[in-house]
């Protein structure tokens, strides 16, 4: 998929890689579209010389529009080849969303239990998901870490980090 | 010479000074930790430092700052190199081709190739600094709001260098970019621009989307397949690279070290942009560019040169005439301050000796980083030997303190996220990262110096042609942003001869 000769167009894509083009190129227009389209509630530049808030919004959102135009143009017109990358396949996928959905509460815990305890699961749990399963050294490695990390950034270079409410 | 002589008197002084000598050292070690941790920037080291410099006498205060200045420059390369995580800006430049050489097993050479560049850049700007000041001082006057934003423009068109398979992947890339980059108060009437009502979207959150598109996005993308482990092909093997081949790089190095220091003057220009600036002339002029971004010695010479080669020029105007080059001299200025000497012309006449003491170890600072640096590579190389299954777990329990540092923000590790998410699927379908992180960086400038320099010149776009660095400055970027199209018109118009087509704005070349 992301090793094909040309991507985008020219020498042709897998199918896999031509609809990622299209859905990526109508979901950026969508965006651009609705950046425009918010200008119009930024008020007036008071100084006659300027050119005011919304021009470089409109000229970025213009050319990225006219560009993913451009993307879908040349997609469809690409023929279409094998792929010749080995699959990622499901459990690949199911890897990368439990990491990123792991990523995503650790931050919602560091709200109310704290940066030292959201880290020592977030890790403990991470390296549980990329197949090390030691029951003894998961929780050691990542208590370790998390102290080094802790008292670097707390102590040494004194960045106060989060305490959590159910602390506070 | 002049110089010379107050230098030696300097060099003099400064071995009296041992305290002094052992300061700097120190800097630059912190500077070097900080530099490498995602987050902490050298700015915000010389900022945490600042205090502790209070009690000190001046000499040793200012150089202990000034070393954690150029190692925090450096040590963003150490980890940008092995972990594809940038610790500083400038380092997202030095990621794009580190990093390769790390997964071809070269990653000793490309962290001493790193450091040698570093050294050399750096020393070239502290020379330049010692024996040019007052002539290259004027320069800086020189640079009003057409040339600020003309350079910007010059950084943004180094887009369709850095846009690996296809340009026009890329030239979207940028232009996502800008547009992200336009989040945020209006330069000009301080009216907030798409922040939905947060606060914390007041400034561009441009470090937690780096970190997100380069370090979380390799993160998640190494959760693919948990088996598959760096192991041999990302062995540390030799660090010091052959004279043989570094001596090919001298050119670059040379290149990108003056275009740091001409960088480095211009006040509001930093290391971020002199890598950006320094690679794509070092593409440019290479025999092999279509090796750049796939791992290139060169790439990583030139961003490093070009980085540290800011930090003379950022002084040069701070010392001379009291416009700090960037945020770090900035810093340093108060810090100056504070120590009862103002910057300015009178300086070098009232405190010559001073200066030309700070100017000595300021030499002993780069010759340090460069000892400090070799000696501990062989180190933090080994983190490259760790399992997989534990180093991504690290690498993204960095990723999310360091982007919480900068701002003490948790909202700001959720823009991370956001970011490495989007980087991870931009990986998988070839979009590259660096055209987004470079437009961060450039899109504000940008922005801000046109819409001034329209101002100052009552409403006329004169200044865009009547002003020769202004003028000079946006045909070289016509030039660099058309010129890859141009070959590739070309090439497909051979190649359609020979009966292959290809569509316009498609490059692999």
């Amino acid at each position: 998929m992301s090793n094909a000769p040309v991507q985008g167009g020219g020498a042709g894509a897998p199918l896999s890689t031509k609809i990622a083009n299209l859905v990526i190129a109508v979901v950026l227009i969508a965006v651009a579209a609705a950046a425009i389209a918010s200008t119009g509630d930024f008020p007036k530049t008071m100084l006659a010389a300027d050119v005011g808030p919304a021009r470089f919004p409109i000229i970025h959102a213009s050319v990225l529009i006219v560009l993913c135009l451009i993307l879908i143009a040349n997609t469809l017109r690409m023929p279409t080849i094998a792929d010749d990358t080995p699959p990622v396949g499901v459990a690949g996928y199911a890897g990368v969303a439990l990491g990123i959905l792991a990523t995503a509460a650790c931050l919602y815990a560091m709200e109310y239990v704290g940066y030292a305890v959201a880290t020592v699961v977030y890790m403990a749990a991470l390296m549980w998901l990329m197949g090390q399963r030691s029951p003894l050294w998961n929780p050691v490695i990542a208590v370790v870490v998390t102290a080094v990390i802790y008292f670097t950034f707390q102590s040494a270079l004194q960045v106060p980090l989060p305490v959590g409410s159910l602390f506070e | 010479m002049h110089e010379l002589g107050m230098l030696m008197n300097g060099v003099a002084t400064l071995a009296a000074n041992p305290m002094a000598l052992l300061l700097s050292l120190v800097g630059v070690a912190l500077g070097i930790v900080i530099g490498a941790l995602p987050g902490l920037t050298a700015t915000m080291g010389v900022a945490i430092l600042l205090p502790f410099t209070f009690g000190m006498d001046p000499v040793s205060g200012l150089l202990m700052i000034s070393g954690v200045f150029f190692g925090g420059v450096y040590g963003g390369s150490v980890t940008a190199i092995l972990l594809k995580i940038p610790g500083t800006p400038a380092a997202a430049a030095t990621a794009m081709d580190g990093f390769e050489l790390t997964k071809k097993g070269m990653a000793g050479v490309a962290l001493g190739t790193a450091t040698l560049s570093s050294f050399l850049g750096g020393m070239a700007s502290i020379l330049v600094l010692i024996f040019l000041a007052p002539v290259l001082a004027g320069f800086a006057l020189e640079f009003s709001a057409s040339e600020s934003f003309a350079l910007a423009v010059f950084g943004l068109s180094i887009i369709a260098s850095i846009s690996g398979k296809s340009v026009v992947k890329g030239l979207i890339a940028g232009f996502l970019g800008l547009l992200i980059a336009t989040v945020g108060m209006d330069p000009m009437g301080g009216f907030p621009r798409f922040t939905g009502g947060y606060t914390e979207l007041f400034n561009v959150p441009f470090i937690p989307v780096m970190i997100g598109l380069f370090a979380a996005a390799e993160a998640f993308k190494s959760m693919e397949d948990p088996k598959v482990r760096l192991g041999m092909a990302a062995a540390l093997g030799r660090i010091i690279p052959p004279w043989a081949t570094y001596k090919s790089l001298l050119g670059v190095v040379s290149r990108s070290s003056i275009l740091g220091i001409v960088i480095g003057i211009i006040p509001g220009a930093g290391s971020d942009i002199a890598a950006y600036v320094a690679y794509n002339e070092a593409r440019r002029f290479s025999k092999t560019p279509e090796n750049y971004g796939k791992g290139e010695l060169g790439g990583v010479a030139a961003c490093e040169a070009g980085a540290n080669g800011c930090t003379g020029g950022a002084l040069l105007t701070m010392l001379t005439l009291g416009i700090p080059g960037d945020a770090v001299t900035a810093v340093m200025l108060g810090a100056l301050t504070l120590q009862g000497l103002q910057p300015g012309p009178l300086l070098f006449k009232e405190h010559g000796d001073l200066v030309f003491t700070l100017f000595a170890g300021m030499i002993f600072c780069y010759v340090g980083m460069l000892v400090l640096g070799l000696g501990s590579l062989r180190f933090m190389g080994r983190i490259l030997q760790m399992p997989k299954s534990v180093l991504t777990p690290v690498i993204l329990a960095l990723c999310v303190v360091g982007t919480y540092a900068i701002n003490n923000s948790l909202f700001d590790i959720g823009i991370m996220l956001a970011a490495g998410v989007a980087g991870y699927f931009m990986q998988k379908w070839d979009f590259p990262a660096s055209p987004v992180v470079l437009a961060l960086i450039m899109g504000p400038m940008a922005e801000a110096n046109f819409r001034r320099a329209l101002s100052l010149s009552g409403g006329s776009y004169d200044f865009l042609y009547t002003r020769p660095i202004t003028a000079v400055l946006l045909t070289v970027a016509i030039l660099t942003m058309l010129l890859p199209l141009v070959k590739r018109w070309r090439a497909d118009r051979a190649g359609a001869s020979g009966g292959a087509a290809a569509g316009p704005l498609e490059a692999s070349k």
